[in-house]
């Protein structure tokens, strides 16, 4: 049952170390064999620093510093159930290897909802706004997850 | 090299592009890169434990798909929003095609912005993600 009280509840600010190989990974694992993600030297002479995190990156940091699934588990959601609605960014400057992200994953939304077929599903909506470690804004990130019952 | 704001009218459409056959594997390196380890992407024992007929993809590979498509028509350093919604669920062996086109194009200030929507469905037609972005493009009188 989804804890409405829970709406506008901020989880601990969590930190996040860019590592190049984490953004080849990604690109790797998504099969996108842009050379902007992968050549800094490319990605110099297309007017980045170095090369730069791709669109969908920051689902990484999320995951990989657990802070999804303490936020997850806090909420009382059964992440074997849990199916993902939509997701969200805004970008402000690039990400690149070398970068520190901050940020505090917040509720901004708990609804209940009926499925077509008469399925209970529970609406969480997380945003998190992201900052590096010159305290500039980076990005913002919406994840709308739903909790099968 | 890159897109002026003059080469696109309202109704242009996105280069397209076709990923897949997805192979479960894929789902593995996905979970390794993403840190996203829900058993229900890898592990089809469990997937029908939880009422799936096996595994199913994770959602942010298929939107990395999108992203893949969106960046390779609009540099990364270009694009301001991205945003998707999951319409479906996609299972291994699909072949994924990514389209879109411009909706919007408008001076925003000192921007040239366009908004564009995408789509991705699978091979049998099937509506995958629906999604949005919008990108500041360069003008060719700058």
């Amino acid at each position: 049952m989804a804890d409405k009280s829970k709406i506008g509840k901020v989880f601990p600010e969590m930190h996040w170390e860019v590592e190049r190989g984490k953004i080849r990974e990604l690109v790797k694992a998504i099969g996108d064999d842009n050379p902007v993600y992968l050549d800094a030297d490319e990605a110099k002479k297309q007017g980045y620093k170095d090369v730069p995190a791709p669109p969908t990156f920051l689902t990484v940091p999320v995951m990989w510093s657990g802070s999804m699934l303490d936020a997850i588990t806090d909420l009382d959601i059964n992440f074997a159930m849990v199916l993902h609605g939509e997701e969200e960014y805004e970008y402000y400057a690039e990400i690149y290897p070398g970068d520190c992200l901050s940020g505090s994953p917040k509720v901004a939304n708990i609804e209940e909802k009926t499925s077509k077929s008469g399925r209970k599903m529970d609406i969480v909506t997380i945003e998190i706004a992201y900052t590096n470690q010159r305290d500039e804004r980076v990005a913002r990130q919406k994840m709308v997850i739903v909790e099968r019952k | 090299m890159g897109l002026y704001f003059e080469d696109v009218e309202v109704g242009y459409e996105m280069t397209e592009l076709s990923k897949g056959p997805i192979q479960k594997v894929q789902h593995v390196m996905y979970a390794g890169a993403s840190g996203d380890f829900n058993p229900l992407h890898t592990d089809d024992e469990f997937a029908r434990a939880v009422g799936m007929e096996g595994v199913i993809c994770h959602g942010m590979l298929i939107m990395g798909f999108v992203g893949q498509a969106v960046t390779s028509w609009v540099p990364k350093k270009d694009l301001r929003r991205f945003g998707v919604r999951f319409a479906g669920m996609t299972t291994p062996g699909s072949t994924i095609t990514v389209t879109g086109k411009v909706v919007d194009k408008r001076k925003d200030g000192d921007e040239n912005r366009i908004s564009c929507e995408v789509e991705a469905r699978d091979e049998k037609g099937d509506v995958k993600i629906t999604g949005r972005f919008e990108a500041v493009l360069p003008s060719k009188n700058q």
